[in-house]
């Protein structure tokens, strides 16, 4: 019974795991947050506070709703993320701010705690246990420095993040991003590098046919073995006279099974004459709309002599 | 009475009568030369009619507001046309044609896979000569594939990399490959001698059934591990093919390669056609995608040839290829393969080609889709 109770165990662990993923809240990643807001971003009331941003590294939308944050590892669930806000949906690669005001009466991204007196910020998921970000805030900020990921959404993450990725940002960039790239496309810098294409060429050219020579090897592998196989069962079958299949067409094998088709059922050989076309009847399934039964308005009644 | 005529003459300029330009008239006069082209030549009917007649459907001269244009929000091409413009339509296409598609002569002899390879450098060198007009790399790329002779894969990628581009590349696409009996005899003949036509291959060997349900599985896993970019095309190829050679899935399979892919044809050719409205698509740039995707088709078949002669310098008298297949490493299936065929009968009235010829078309189709993967991923 222990046994059966171990695999339950996993299996619901599994479950869980993928309904996590199903939701997409483990993509949520905390991302920048600033501590002492005296001349930064101000909130729609005008006020300046402290402030957290929350990023999706995913490709889909996550809907936020329903999940914790938290300033206190003994208390997750701390203040709750309202759900069926649609505000609470964040778009793929995308940031959302919360004010961390002690005011969660103002909205959604308002809430219960500040980050002044708090040594820890903490995103759990909706079932309230499974932490998906955490950061330990650091005590050394100057107001109106913000602490964020160099890269959004890359470092550590989950319950046992150790702010690896983190640091001190040289500038505060509230809902968008914290690093920008230079705004040269992919297309543009390979033009620059490569302007007659010669590069690319090459070295697309050499990508198809590695593609192609490894299906090549793959296939001659996997043709040989059939071969092999075949030339063993015929072996098997022809013990004493030994026939080379490698070398036999498959038009060979045609002719011998039409041959040997014709001779087995002579009844099905094709008329003499080619110029006669042969009708077979063809059997009619059964089907209700054409069954005189069904159209009958009365039934007929079998008279009694 | 001022009222009615007033309204008579609202009624006039929302006429077409009223709005056309001598460039409708040049853009209808294209689309009934497709259809001719189609109906009368029988060149790719199945694609020359729905796009030459959604020419004229795209280019009868409209008052703009009334949400009727493919280029209008909300209309009904333009709705149509988003399976076009985020490359729904080509990865459904190419589901039908893994499922109508026999790779049994390529797996009976895989070196044929080596000429699908080959025939995309067309793809490539129509890539440089665009970057040296002055195309942006990745306009480039999405030109280029044109001469990967494959209209899903060229729609896929210009809606991905250049989407203005889209109308010219996909028609310029569709164009060349149903001129496939025209353009490719010619570069077939000058890059081969009488003696190599007449080169008669050996039959090739018969597949068992494991081998061909093997081959999709294999073959997606390798070429989507090594280009995961063209996952969709080659996804939906790949179980296109299993669905047919499983030989469990035969309802699938017949849908696939039936109602599904008639329904996309229909719908893709119809709103491609559509959007080469004349203002969106006479332009100097339309031009010139035209005359590289000539080169391109051109290069293509071409290094199909050349390369199948230069495999032959390393092979065994009895193993020579005929070069006359190497144009069919362009992907247009099955006109390229037909093309090897009938110039093949022209000099051997025995010399069967089409089932060897098979071997590089659909060799090409992967070797589009992986090129197409490889573009995507460096220029997107």
């Amino acid at each position: 019974m222990k046994r059966y109770n171990k695999f339950i165990c996993t299996g619901l662990f599994l479950l869980f795991q993928l309904t996590l993923y199903g939701q997409n809240v483990i993509d949520l990643r905390l991302n920048e947050l600033l501590i002492t807001n005296t001349e930064d971003f101000q909130d729609d009331f005008g006020v300046h506070s402290s402030w957290f941003e929350v990023f999706n590294i995913g490709y889909g939308t996550v809907d936020i709703g329903g999940c914790y944050l938290s300033n206190d590892p003994e208390d997750l669930k701390k203040y709750t993320i309202p759900r069926g806000d649609v505000l609470t949906k964040i778009k793929p690669r995308q940031h959302i701010l919360f004010w961390a005001d002690n005011k969660p009466y103002r909205g959604s991204f308002h809430v219960n705690f500040t980050l002044e007196d708090s040594r820890v910020l903490i995103l759990t998921s909706s079932d309230g246990r499974t932490v998906l970000d955490m950061v330990a805030l650091p005590t050394d900020m100057e107001p109106n420095q913000s602490y964020g990921r160099v890269v959004d959404g890359e470092g550590s993450s989950g319950p046992y993040a150790d702010n690896s990725g983190w640091a001190i940002l040289s500038r505060t960039s509230p809902g968008t991003n914290n690093f920008s790239l230079d705004g040269k496309s992919r297309s543009e810098m390979m033009k620059e590098t490569d302007p007659f294409g010669l590069l690319m060429a090459m070295l697309a050219m050499s990508v198809v046919f590695l593609a192609l020579i490894i299906l090549t090897f793959v296939f001659k592998g996997t043709g040989r073995i059939a071969l092999n196989r075949s030339q063993k069962k015929a072996d098997a079958y022809h013990k004493t006279q030994k026939v080379s299949l490698a070398e036999t067409s498959g038009e060979t094998f045609a002719a011998i099974a039409m041959g040997l088709h014709m001779y087995a059922n002579e009844n099905e050989i094709h008329d003499i004459e080619t110029t006669i076309l042969t009708i077979e009847q063809v059997r009619r399934n059964y089907s209700p709309w054409n069954a005189k039964f069904h159209s009958l308005r009365k039934m007929p009644e079998i008279r009694k002599k | 009475m001022d009222q009615i005529i007033n309204n008579l003459q609202q009624f006039w300029e929302y006429t077409g009568f009223a709005n056309i330009t001598f460039q409708h008239i040049l853009m209808i006069c294209i689309g009934l030369g497709f259809i001719a082209m189609g109906i009368f030549k029988e060149w790719e009917p199945l694609l020359l009619v729905p796009i030459g007649f959604g020419m004229i459907i795209g280019n009868i001269p409209l008052y703009p507001g009334f949400s009727v244009g493919i280029y209008e929000e909300g209309s009904v091409l333009n709705i149509l046309y988003h399976g076009v413009k985020n490359g729904w339509y080509p990865p459904l296409i190419f589901l039908g044609i893994g499922a109508m598609t026999d790779f049994s002569s390529l797996i009976s002899n895989p070196k044929l896979l080596l000429i699908g390879a080959a025939a995309q450098f067309g793809i490539f060198t129509a890539y440089s000569v665009a970057l040296l007009l002055g195309f942006e790399a990745n306009a480039a790329g999405a030109i280029g594939i044109i001469g990967g002779a494959d209209g899903p894969t060229a729609i896929f990628l210009s809606s991905r990399l250049a989407p203005d581009l889209m109308g010219a590349i996909a028609v310029s696409a569709y164009s060349y490959m149903a001129l496939v009996p025209v353009i490719q005899p010619p570069i077939m003949r000058l890059f081969t001698t009488k003696k190599e036509r007449l080169i008669k291959m050996k039959s090739p060997r018969a597949v068992s059934k494991m081998e061909k349900i093997i081959f999709p599985i294999v073959g997606l896993l390798l070429t989507a591990f090594i280009v995961p970019s063209g996952l969709p095309l080659l996804g939906m190829l790949f179980f296109g093919n299993l669905l047919k050679e499983s030989g469990v899935t035969r309802r699938l399979a017949e849908t696939a390669r039936g109602p599904l892919i008639d329904i996309v044809t229909i719908l893709i050719g119809l709103t491609v056609g559509c959007s080469t409205q004349a203002d969106k698509f006479l332009q100097m740039k339309s031009v010139l995608i035209f005359g590289l995707g000539a080169m391109s088709f051109i290069a293509a078949t071409a290094a199909g040839v050349l390369f199948v002669k230069i495999l032959n310098l390393f092979l065994k008298p009895g193993n020579k290829i005929n070069p006359l297949i190497g144009n069919a490493g362009v992907s247009a299936v099955p006109d390229s393969a037909r093309v090897s065929e009938l110039i093949g009968l022209t000099y051997d009235r025995s010399n069967h080609l089409l089932m060897h010829a098979m071997g590089p078309n659909v060799a090409g189709v992967i070797g589009s889709a992986v090129a197409a993967g490889i573009l995507l991923g460096f220029l997107s």
